[in-house]
């Protein structure tokens, strides 16, 4: 476990290396990200209308829940697009043979290979607008809320993860999933409105197949105090589910590439 | 007959070309049709949504005006700062420029190439749109399709001017597709994609009329779902961006390409 | 240290047409066709032996390697690498082998190779002081120095071939497998790398298994080579016998003050080509020093080059002798 431990050290130092050389990245980044939320932020207030409600939520609500998704956003380009997007690259140049021939496990290496700095603004800025929105929504945060809200936000990230990881690893097969990524970005981007604004075929797509809901709308949920416990063990299970499938659909595409790649 | 080192028979061997080499990338290709669901996602949304009334587009006319965004996107979506930067590391612009064919048309011929690759796809989406919102189905007159297809290819044209402008930046900097980044953020939100222009408020409205944005959006959505709309002004302001981009892509893609030789790289 | 036995692999190929109708098809009904990559392979190597690995592209080298690392399973066969089934990756192999690869490089492009072998460091579990002291031994006998504080991407080839080798000895591999590592590289960094693996093998004791595209390579460090050729071993043993085999004639080209005749050429090899003042001649290996004497001798030479064919050209002649 401390090799684990002292790798991760080592791979994150040498990432934040990588970045220092490119400075100018972390300025544009930011500027995207400035822009990208004040979009969201304009776009959302047009939903606003006489009634001020948008699938009865109110406005700060939602801002809770733009500010949800503005933290997984930014977690996935921090950690999940520059790691798992390496994936195909690896496959392309064969390389990843040298991450296979590593005494170490080769699913933790691809993973938690890199990290970019320069999505850590979006994650602050997601977070400012959640404790915004909270306490224009009148959230009293009491301890155990902030346990649920943490263990949502873990559970919900390790769905977020599994899921790309998932479609990362088809690139055994088909080399270029780049694409593959791409439609499930698209498809997330609907976490951030509450599902209660979705049509109820599409809730239940969001909530089941692909549990988006569990990222933005459950954990807003708790901190308003409106998710039951059945909610949060639902989240929990499928992020368990997720999680393992994402492991054996691994060590499935391994063996397929050890018997059948040249 | 030359027009910028283009006549009939490079323009048929271009075409074909590109489009068998798309065909290979049909898989991507169909993907990238399918990433483009967000309209669909933001119909679902106002659809519920209590703002609808303001958007002046009631029953019907919004399904259609979303499945029109959709489909204008895509065969009006560029990416040729991504490929240019590409054949710049790569060292494949060098012959390139050897040609006697500016190799800005080989780029147009990709990009034609990969839409009518992209046509079965999208067509297909269209398909399952229609199955789930039958009363939505319409077929629009010959006449306004064909000015729909005038309106989508000059939204494409400005695009694709306003993106080769970027790319000629490749020459000087190497945070030019950065550019294309910032500049896609505006475009997302000012085009007509995720709400149509009536939904902003009338400054911001009148204001996102000097962009070039709406005319890559909107303006050819409104043609193609039949809303009533400003023919005149719609096309006579993409034909003014038009003329602004192109003379300045022409200019800076000369200087760029006298830097580039002087360079030597 | 290595032992082969009726190793095997198979390859499942599916066939399909071109177009997309033929994807379609292809689809509907798989149709697949077994391509046999390597056959019925058998050899055994010792503790610290140095082995060549000869063979045509797509003879199976590759392959056979790879099967060696564990990242191919064998189709049938039995493979022990140093006690252990490769196929089952356990950490305690792997800590002991080592693959280079020529074509391809696992240090960080935009980073110094530093930063890299710091992280194969921790992923080894090499304690910092124990690495810190292997790092400086291996870049003095690679005559590394501030090469491994500048940004991989401004490292010339040699210097990057040079670093890659460092990274994959870190953790002081026994079995060293070794895919074209000179590849592309200019005749004094070939050197350079043979004079290491050469000394690296004589410091530690190691076992190499080497593919090289060079012949020279070879010849400095494998007095024995495993030849295999359409996925079947046909040779195992010395490097010379091999040679004669192979190559029975050396190539001897003239350059001439003046023309000659072909006739007064007779008796001294086969005459390959004739032009003006420029000659080429096949000499057995044997007669190579008389002759060379007699044409120094004999003519008014400018220019004289003894060449090897290139190994490709040797093997391919190999096989049109139909000696197989």
């Amino acid at each position: 476990m401390g090799r684990y431990w002292r790798t991760l050290r080592r791979f994150w130092s040498t990432a934040l290396a990588v970045q220092l050389e490119y400075q100018a990245n972390v300025l544009i980044e930011l500027l995207a990200v400035a822009m990208s939320l004040s979009g969201s932020l304009f776009l959302l207030s047009l939903f606003y209308g006489p009634d001020q409600t948008l699938g009865g939520w109110s406005w700060a609500q939602a801002l809770m829940v733009q500010g949800l998704y503005t933290v997984f956003d930014g977690m996935a380009s921090t950690w999940l697009r520059p790691n798992l997007g390496a994936i195909v690259t690896h496959v392309r140049e064969g390389t990843l043979d040298f991450v296979l021939l590593k005494p170490i496990d080769s699913q933790f290496w691809l993973s938690l290979r890199t990290l970019s700095p320069a999505g850590l603004p979006e994650i602050g800025l997601g977070l400012a607008l959640l404790a915004w929105g909270s306490l224009q929504a009148g959230v009293v945060l009491t301890l155990p809320t902030l346990l649920m809200v943490l263990v949502m936000l873990l559970a919900g990230g390790l769905i977020l993860y599994s899921l790309w990881f998932l479609i990362a690893a088809t690139s055994i097969w088909f080399v270029k999933t780049w694409n593959a990524t791409e439609v499930l970005r698209a498809l997330l981007a609907s976490g951030r409105y509450p599902l209660n604004a979705y049509p109820p075929a599409l809730r239940l797509l969001f909530t089941v197949v692909l549990p988006v809901a569990f990222l933005t709308t459950v954990p807003a949920q708790v901190l308003l105090g409106a998710a039951g416990a059945p909610m949060l063990l639902a989240g929990l299970g499928l992020a368990v589910v997720f999680f393992a499938a994402a492991r054996s659909f691994w060590l499935f595409a391994l063996r397929f590439y050890t018997s059948a790649s040249s | 007959m030359r027009i910028f080192g283009l006549n009939r028979r490079i323009i048929r061997v271009l075409l074909g070309s590109q489009y068998a080499h798309m065909l290979e990338y049909r898989a991507e290709i169909a993907l990238w049709a399918l990433s483009g669901v967000l309209p669909f996602i933001m119909l679902s949304i106002w659809s519920g949504s209590d703002a609808r009334s303001g958007l002046g587009l009631d029953g019907v006319a919004l399904d259609r005006y979303f499945l029109s965004a959709y489909l204008v996107r895509q065969f009006s979506v560029v990416w040729v700062v991504y490929a240019f930067e590409e054949d710049a590391l790569l060292g494949r612009l060098s012959p390139y420029l050897l040609q006697p064919l500016h190799p800005l048309w080989r780029y147009v011929a990709a990009h034609l190439g990969e839409q009518l690759t992209r046509l079965p796809f999208a067509a297909l989406i269209a398909v399952v749109f229609f199955a789930v919102q039958p009363q939505a189905f319409w077929l629009p007159s010959l006449g306004g399709f064909l000015l729909a297809w005038l309106a989508t290819w000059m939204a494409f044209a400005i695009a694709f001017l306003f993106q080769s402008l970027i790319a000629t930046l490749c020459f000087w900097s190497e945070k030019a597709s950065a550019l294309e980044r910032l500049q896609f953020i505006p475009f997302v939100f000012l085009s007509g994609l995720l709400a149509p222009l009536t939904a902003f408020p009338p400054a911001v409205r009148a204001w996102a009329q000097w962009t070039p944005f709406p005319y890559l959006i909107d303006f050819p959505a409104r043609v193609l779902a039949g809303q009533p709309v400003d023919l005149i002004a719609g096309f006579g302001a993409q034909l003014a961006w038009i003329a602004v981009l192109l003379p300045l892509v022409l200019l800076l893609w000369r200087a760029g390409v006298r830097r580039y030789s002087a360079m030597g790289a | 240290m290595i032992q082969v036995d009726g190793l095997s692999k198979i390859y499942r190929v599916a066939e399909k047409q071109p177009g997309f109708a033929g994807t379609l098809r292809h689809f509907l009904r798989r149709r697949t066709r077994d391509v046999v990559a390597v056959q019925d392979v058998s050899f055994q190597i010792e503790p610290g032996e140095m082995v060549g690995f000869l063979g045509a592209n797509g003879a199976g080298k590759t392959t056979t390697l790879k099967m060696l690392c564990g990242l191919i399973h064998p189709s049938s066969g039995r493979v022990q690498v140093g006690g252990f089934s490769p196929q089952r990756r356990q950490a305690e192999f792997l800590r002991r082998i080592t693959l280079v690869m020529g074509q391809k490089q696992q240090l960080l492009w935009d980073l110094p190779p530093m930063d890299s072998l710091r992280v194969n460091a921790a992923v080894y579990g090499i304690p910092d002081g124990v690495a810190r002291r292997r790092i400086s031994e291996l870049a003095d006998l690679l005559e590394l120095g501030e090469e491994l504080t500048r940004p991989v991407r401004k490292l010339s080839l040699g210097q990057r071939m040079k670093a890659e080798l460092l990274a994959a000895l870190l953790h002081e591999p026994e079995v060293l497998f070794l895919d074209e590592p000179t590849l592309g590289l200019d005749v004094n960094a070939q050197a350079r790398v043979r004079k290491f693996l050469a000394e690296y093998n004589r410091r530690t004791g190691a076992t190499v298994l080497l593919t090289s595209h060079y012949m020279a390579d070879i010849t400095a460090l494998c007095p024995r080579v495993l030849l295999i050729h359409q996925g079947r071993l046909f040779h195992d043993g010395p490097l010379e016998a091999l040679a004669e085999q192979l190559a029975p004639e050396r190539e001897v080209r003239l350059e001439l003050e003046s023309p000659v005749a072909p006739d007064a050429l007779e008796g001294l090899g086969r005459l390959e080509q004739l032009e003006g003042c420029d000659v080429r001649l096949l000499v057995p290996r044997d007669q190579l020093t008389a002759v060379v004497a007699q044409l120094l001798d004999r003519f008014p030479v400018r220019d004289l080059d003894v060449t090897d064919p290139p190994i490709e050209e040797l093997i391919g002649g190999l096989f049109r002798q139909g000696r197989v």
